[in-house]
């Protein structure tokens, strides 16, 4: 009768609850974590918001004396720089690291999946590499190596070509930027294409050699436009992970003169003379924030469209390689050239800088060489300090994401409830959110609640932490192939809901999270923008500290410290490996 | 013209290589149809990858009209664009990014030289109007269905007049309706091209009815070669007896009997059969039946040559044909009716053998 009596959707959400065994304890547990995620994601892009909007700039947004204004958007809409320097400049930057990025991991990712290439693990792994390490230390690396005046590549270059005093590379200039973001997303690139392109049946290639076309033939007129609608959705993730840059277009673009959004947003927090206009810095924020969860619907409505093409053509395919033949020789020389140059090119400066300096490479430099770098690195407390709020903050964030994103996970997919459009919305949107603008956010949200958490490493903690959508993808994928009856067992065993999901769920969750765990772990080793905008002498992190070294100057140390950082990074590989794999899968 | 000659492959497997194909060789001549039969894993559609290049070979050679595309000991590799092939793969292998036209136009469009624009779409509308898919020329490729996709893809493998044309199990993925009307119009239209032709297929009827010759492959081997019906009719091994039809296999003993074989039957109340050839004497054989070879009395017949007396155990009514199960003392026979003989279960019957059409096998054999 009272069943009856319910309205339909209400009658539909209680069948899901009961059907989850989701009893009081439950619940409470669902309630919490859904809030916590909300509020991690939530809390601090509503304080960004109402931040733009409060004045005058000297107050904080909610200091007696502060009070609604458009001040802020006028002043930075107004000015004619954002439309001739930092618009432009952004929009340079991103298509052409983005088009750069794409082509050569595009070429890098068709190479190694599909043809045979000798040594497809070799590349594999060496491809990894930047993705692993922080950006910052490539930056200083290609700096080493590109810098106008004793750049490696340009010594090498003016040795070889004759000439005196500077380039013919520069790196300080929107090119250079170009090239090295293109460089440094390469990976990521190479990453998303592989997962593409192990969904396409190999027939289709192998029918257009049997028609008699070459391997390069092959590769432009059937594997790129089959490919196109399923690559989509990577190119438009990959523009919205560029829009977010901020190491190199701060260390690079800065001196270069390139104005890019997220160094603009940094540069109203510390402007050239006076105080932090947080006002200014968030209404910069906003139209970005809002291009890049335009990006991000863009990117869903295409991941949608790439499934049902996919449908169209394939399954999962035994993997048969085109043969390279006469195409062999320059491939190798293709894969080499981005591995040397993104890779291996870069530790080596790195640990010759470390050990003599600003030294041009040479035998009879050989003899300088010195520890003494590292002498001095390891006897700095700071060092100590960073290496243990590095690894605690992300193994923290990695924790907590990887838990809270199963628990959303399982809430979207195992009960229907008012707002799940929503939580589901929460859920992904961080990726659309630049770090910068999270960053901001953050910090304006605990300048505010006095809980006394900033200026430590608990802000970092918090501020990783609004990265929920990998984990909750992971754990959505995860649950989908766990078939509910699973569940059901455990209930009909007697357990309650809280039993069931400790004993049943997350043990089978375990590959899908602790892969999660893996994933934001490197992302946190590598976060540099959230902890230089939250950044105080207790929190500093090895990214930020390193940044520190090079900007004062310190080049060997700085040299050293990127070498400890590589080297902290290599035994990840092999895990990460593992853990991008299950990923893709 | 096709010529495979003690080809092998293997692959390097956890425990020492793995080998795939086992020294086979075979030859096609010009404008003949010739099918790879073999269960599955048996090694025909790596032959048949190995011919067309998206397999190297470990070693033997491959020869396609006269030229050597594969030799590893001497060091010639064709790779697979340059060899005057046509290939209708398993899933056809249609480009979804391309329409009916342009997926047939493809080959030519990659030639070079590059035939005129008028040449390719004369060409290409002639392969399209022989499969009966020139009215579809324009339609996109996701919109065929597979029986279309099927005529697309042969007309692709046609287009550019291959010296051989390769055929990776092309009906295995239609129902079963749609499977035999497009096995026959294959048929017709391979007959039509009369082209040079290999077809790998794991189901009996297609090799019958596509192919001129035939080779049944078992792990990694051919183990008998030769015309449809003589294969049919005298398989080498009880293995390709089975594999090729349904047949009775009955256990006997072999002794020469007045320049003839008699069989004492095992589990058939002593009765024999009488069977001309006397290479098998003192032993223990197996004596292979088709069931349509046999002929069922609805009476039985004592003392009558070559005729085995028992009771029928099951009937299966199944349209055009009844079949019915005989226990012949302990062993089981199957035999063909016609819907209208008067076969009830448990009724004793007559079984007419034609000697003929027997095979006999020693016990010993392998497989």
């Amino acid at each position: 009768m009272t069943e009856l009596a319910l309205p339909a959707p209400r009658r539909a959400r209680r069948a899901a609850r009961q059907r989850s065994g989701l009893d009081l304890r439950g619940r409470m547990v669902v309630g919490a974590g859904v809030a916590v995620a909300v509020y991690l994601i939530a809390a601090p892009l509503a304080m960004l918001l109402v931040t733009a909007f409060r004045g005058p700039a000297e107050f904080m947004p909610f200091e007696a004396g502060a009070r609604w204004t458009l001040a802020n958007v006028i002043e930075v809409y107004t000015d004619p720089a954002l439309y001739e320097r930092v618009i432009p400049d952004t929009l340079v930057f991103v298509a052409g690291s983005v088009a750069l990025s794409f082509t050569i991991g595009f070429g890098l990712a068709w190479l190694v999946e599909r043809t045979d290439l000798p040594g497809r693990e070799v590349w594999f792994t060496l491809i990894l590499f930047p993705f692993l390490v922080p950006t910052i230390v490539l930056g200083i690396a290609w700096i080493f190596l590109m810098g106008p005046k004793a750049g490696w590549l340009n010594l090498a270059l003016r040795a070889l070509l004759g000439g005196e005093g500077e380039g013919p590379i520069n790196v300080f200039t929107m090119g250079g930027l170009i090239v090295c973001q293109a460089l440094a997303s390469v990976p990521f690139v190479f990453i998303l294409l592989i997962a593409a392109l192990r969904t396409m049946n190999p027939a289709l290639e192998e029918a257009s050699g049997a028609s008699g076309a070459s391997p390069v033939t092959t590769f432009r007129r059937v594997t790129v436009p089959v490919l196109l609608p399923g690559i989509l959705a990577p190119f438009i993730l990959v523009c919205l992970v560029t829009l977010e840059q901020f190491e190199l277009p701060s260390i690079i673009g800065v001196p270069a003169k390139v104005n890019i959004f997220s160094y603009r947003i940094l540069y109203e927090l510390n402007p050239a003379g006076g105080l932090p206009n947080y006002g200014g810095a968030a209404a910069v924020a906003l139209p970005f924030l809002a291009l890049g969860i335009a990006l991000l619907a863009l990117y869903n409505l295409a991941v949608r469209r790439g499934e049902r093409f996919v449908t169209v053509t394939g399954k999962a395919y035994v993997q048969r390689r085109l043969p390279l033949g006469r195409w062999r020789v320059p491939a190798l020389i293709f894969a080499g050239a981005y591995v040397v140059i993104g890779a291996l090119l870069p530790a080596a400066i790195l640990v010759w800088a470390s050990l003599l300096g600003y030294v041009p490479p040479s035998l009879s430099a050989l003899r300088e060489a010195s520890l003494a770098a590292y002498g001095r690195l390891l006897s700095d407390p700071t060092f100590w300090l960073a290496v243990r709020n590095t690894l605690v903050v992300a193994g923290a964030s990695a924790l907590i994401i990887s838990l809270l994103g199963g628990l959303v996970g399982w809430t979207l997919l195992r009960l229907s409830f008012p707002g799940r459009t929503l939580l589901d919305f929460f859920s992904f949107v961080s990726i659309g959110i630049p770090s910068v603008i999270a960053g901001l956010a953050v910090m304006l949200l605990y300048l505010t609640l006095p809980i006394g958490i900033y200026g430590t490493f608990m802000i970092l903690i918090v501020a990783y932490s609004y990265r929920l959508a990998v984990s909750t993808r992971l754990a959505k994928a995860g649950l989908m192939q766990l078939h509910r009856e699973l569940e059901e067992a455990s209930a009909a065993s007697g357990a309650r809901w809280t039993s069931t999901q400790l004993r049943v769920v997350l043990p089978l969750l375990s590959a899908p999270l602790f892969s999660s765990f893996v994933l934001l772990f490197i992302v946190g080793v590598r976060e540099f923008t959230l902890p230089l905008i939250l950044h105080s002498p207790d929190n500093v992190v090895l990214s930020v500290l390193l940044w520190k070294l090079f900007q004062n100057g310190d080049a060997p140390q700085a040299a050293a410290l990127a070498t400890v950082i590589i080297v902290l990074v290599v035994p990840v590989v092999a895990l990460a490996r593992r853990g991008l794999m299950r990923a893709e899968g | 013209m096709l010529k495979v000659a003690n080809l092998v492959k293997a692959f390097p497997g956890n425990y020492g290589p793995i080998t795939v194909i086992d020294r086979i060789s075979f030859a096609i001549p010009d404008g003949l149809c010739f099918a790879l039969l073999g269960p599955s894993g048996c090694g025909k559609t790596t032959t048949l990858r190995c011919v067309a290049g998206l397999e190297t070979a470990s070693s033997g050679r491959i020869e396609i009209g006269g030229t050597v595309v594969s030799d590893p000991e001497a060091g010639i590799f064709v790779p697979v664009h340059e060899r005057p092939i046509g290939m209708v793969f398993q899933s056809y292998a249609i480009w979804p990014h391309l329409d009916v036209f342009e997926n047939v136009a493809y080959p030519l469009r990659v030639q070079r030289p590059r035939p005129g624009k008028a040449a390719i779409r004369d060409k290409v509308m002639e392969v399209l109007r022989l499969v009966g898919m020139e009215a579809a020329a324009d339609r996109p490729a996701p919109l065929l269905s597979g029986g279309q996709q099927q005529r697309v893809a042969l007309a692709r493998a046609i287009v550019r007049q291959p010296a051989l044309l390769l055929l990776d199990e092309p009906l295995s993925n239609l129902d079963a309706r749609l499977r035999e009307a497009m096995r026959d119009e294959l048929a017709e239209m391979i007959d039509r091209v009369g082209i040079t032709a290999l077809y790998v297929t794991h189901d009996q009827a297609e090799a019958f009815v596509l192919a001129r010759r035939m080779a049944v492959m078992d792990r990694g081997r051919i183990v008998q070669e030769g015309a449809p019906r003589d294969l049919y009719a005298r398989p080498g091994t009880p293995f390709i007896a089975g594999f090729l039809g349904a047949a009775n296999l009955l256990r006997g003993k072999a002794e020469p009997c007045q320049g003839r074989l008699r069989i004492a039957l095992a589990n058939a109340n002593g009765q024999a059969l009488e069977l001309s050839g006397a290479r098998l004497s003192g032993d223990d054989v197996e004596v292979m039946i088709r069931p349509e070879d046999i002929d069922l009395v609805a009476s039985p017949e004592r003392d009558r040559q070559n005729t085995l007396n028992g009771l029928v155990t099951h009937v299966h009514f199944m349209g055009s044909q009844v079949e019915c199960g005989i226990d012949i003392g302990g062993t089981q026979v199957r035999a063909l009716a016609k819907p209208s003989d008067p076969i009830t279960e448990g009724q004793p019957v007559a079984l007419r053998i034609d000697p003929a059409r027997c095979a006999v096998f020693p016990v010993s054999t392998p497989e």
